[in-house]
């Protein structure tokens, strides 16, 4: 999971490998805050699968590509 | 996860933000007031419920997520510390976590060249950069440290 210049970087990087999800940084950054920002909570449960599901749906992952176990 | 369990959470989470790296079992077992044995058995019960991740040998730290135990080319520097982090996605979790603005450094894999970007108040400040997630999310555990 990582950072890359432009979508053209991630094509070269990929070299013929089958593609996963490209995204821009903004989204990715929308997504991490609504996944980490409870992480150091003095009261932190665990999330249900349902939780984090809805958290990618929210910041617009769907498909069967962002669909949890 | 009960909430001994929990407590034990709380506290290895605790010490890698204080520390800025994974704590040893041992310092863990310092600050909790038990011994090292029963932290390990704990962190066990924790990676097995995906809550942290042991390194192969089970008695070091790996990933505290998303926090990473060893350097990685995703760091993050906030509040006048830093700490590696376990992937782009992770880096910025950290800063979510912290609830600070920050600083995150990494690479473009494809060429190579340092990426710098500034987190405030939840949002970047780089415009154009993309992330790719190879793995799709229904295999994400199946080898997190690939993932």
């Amino acid at each position: 999971m990582n950072l890359f210049r432009s979508e053209e970087h991630v094509e070269r990087w990929l070299a013929g490998r089958e593609p996963g999800a490209t995204i821009p940084l903004t989204q990715l950054v929308m997504l991490a805050f609504a996944w980490w920002s409870d992480r150091l909570a003095p009261g932190w449960r665990p999330h249900t699968r349902e939780r984090n599901q809805a958290i990618l749906d929210e910041v617009g992952l769907t498909g069967s590509f962002w669909s949890l176990p | 996860m009960d909430e001994r369990d929990l407590r034990l959470r709380g506290l290895t989470y605790g010490l890698f933000v204080e520390l800025g790296r994974a704590p040893r079992a041992d310092e863990v077992a310092g600050a909790a007031g038990t011994g090292r044995d029963e932290v390990l058995a704990g962190w066990r019960r924790l990676h097995d419920v995906h809550a942290l991740v042991l390194d192969g040998s089970g008695t070091e730290l790996r990933m505290a997520n998303p926090f990473s135990a060893v350097p990685t080319p995703h760091r993050v520097h906030a509040d006048g510390r830093s700490w590696h982090a376990n992937c782009a996605w992770d880096a910025f979790g950290i800063c979510a976590a912290l609830g600070t603005d920050g600083r995150i450094e990494t690479s473009c894999p494809d060429c190579g060249d340092a990426l710098a970007i500034d987190v405030r108040d939840g949002r970047p400040d780089a415009e154009g950069l993309v992330f790719h997630c190879l793995v799709p999310a229904a295999r994400w555990w199946d080898d997190i440290v690939f993932t």
